[in-house]
């Protein structure tokens, strides 16, 4: 038997299957030129890149404050009226966010897929589906039902992994 | 069986238990959190959650090869084992080898992030959330998520290195390690001429950890 050379191997192994599970996630974008192309908005890719971002941050949020009080023994209707009624104004634009040259070609990090701009109508009817969504949320939220808030929270989140699923990168 | 001297306790029934149930948790959660079964990822990782505060209690008022100060003692002895080994001179040690108590430690270190980033985690779309998230931003649940992704990679590396330890052990140092995992017992004559620490169950010790580890997960599993 070889201990000595096991010994060196393992540590080694291990360095290696810690590298390839890193690996995935610490790709560096080249810093391109599409992403300094300016759209017809009047925004630059890599702004309008940022903003859809950080708009739908926004609605992560949203939904995590409602998904905390509908977990809550008592929840606050207040907080989840307003963040229900978050979700409709910060969406109401949402089919603008896309537009054409701000996939992952543009060289700036983002997990939409280029498939979007293959099928945009079907994006554009599931974007539809989660305004109506969001809305009948907003609607049912004033209402202070917690057992509809639940349900309308429940189909609302359904829309959103409807795209997620087909449109965003699985990480 | 117990009757039989010939053959002698080495892991008790509840370390065995728990290994072979991590060995089919561990693939579930990964597989449940891939596809997003995300309620049944929830009620694995709570399973987890019980196994690993269980084997941390056990680690403490447990059978001896069970117990973490023997084995912390045993890390002294590294040099010496690998000395061994390398002179092809290897023989069985009663428990944890030197070797197998920094594998255990790392991998139950690995076991206990994973769990503790899994309790605080918020998914990207703020829909899904571990049973302590109610506690945390969505953007501090965000980084427990990060970590918990990362960690993973950690856990299964670790569990890669055991894996491949034991085929090592298996096939190079020719000794039989999943046997005992199973059955709990080696030969008497392994260890013959040792004085043998007392490795003996005590029941009131095993309902007290099994109390505990039950009721800090239920309570877990109300809480969200």
């Amino acid at each position: 038997m070889k201990p000595r050379k096991t010994q060196i191997m393992l540590p080694a192994l291990a360095g290696l299957a810690l590298l390839s599970g890193c690996g995935q996630n610490d790709e560096t974008a080249p810093v391109s030129e599409a992403a300094s192309i300016e759209l017809p908005n009047g925004m630059t890719v890599k702004e309008q890149i940022e903003a859809r971002q950080a708009q739908l941050k926004k609605i992560g949020k949203a939904f995590k404050t409602i998904s905390d009080q509908l977990k809550a023994g008592t929840p606050d209707l207040a907080e989840i009226q307003a963040a229900a009624a978050i979700v409709p104004k910060e969406t109401a634009d949402m089919a603008d966010w896309f537009p054409e040259g701000t996939g992952p070609d543009a060289g700036v990090k983002t997990e939409a897929l280029p498939i979007i701009w293959e099928s945009k109508t079907d994006f554009n009817d599931k974007v539809v589906a989660l305004q109506e969504a969001a809305a009948k949320l907003e609607t049912v939220a004033q209402g202070g039902d917690v057992t509809e808030i639940a349900s309308a929270f429940k189909t609302t989140g359904g829309t959103c992994k409807a795209c997620h699923d087909k449109y965003r990168l699985d990480d | 069986m117990t009757g039989n001297p010939a053959r002698i306790l080495v892991w008790d029934w509840a370390i065995r238990l728990i290994h072979w149930l991590m060995v089919i948790l561990v693939p579930l959660l990964w597989w449940t959190a891939e596809e997003g079964h995300m309620e049944w990822h929830k009620s694995f990782g709570l399973t987890m959650f019980g196994l690993v505060l269980f084997r941390l209690l056990w680690g403490l008022i447990g059978t001896w090869t069970a117990r973490f100060v023997p084995m912390v003692q045993r890390i002294g002895s590294l040099p010496s084992y690998l000395a061994e080994l390398r002179a092809q001179g290897y023989h069985p040690t009663f428990g944890h080898s030197p070797l197998a108590v920094l594998s255990v430690f790392a991998l139950l270190l690995a076991l206990t992030i994973q769990i503790t980033t899994g309790l605080f985690s918020v998914d990207v779309d703020g829909l899904e959330s571990g049973p302590l998230s109610i506690m945390v931003s969505f953007e501090t649940g965000r980084q427990f998520a990060e970590i918990h992704e990362f960690n993973f990679n950690l856990l299964a590396a670790l569990i890669g290195l055991h894996i491949a330890a034991i085929a090592i052990y298996r096939f190079v140092v020719k000794e039989k390690l999943v046997g005992p995992m199973l059955s709990g017992r080696r030969p008497s004559k392994d260890f013959a001429g040792e004085q043998l620490p007392e490795n003996r169950m005590r029941p009131i010790r095993m309902i007290a950890a099994t109390i505990i580890a039950l009721a800090c997960t239920l309570a877990l599993a109300n809480f969200g």
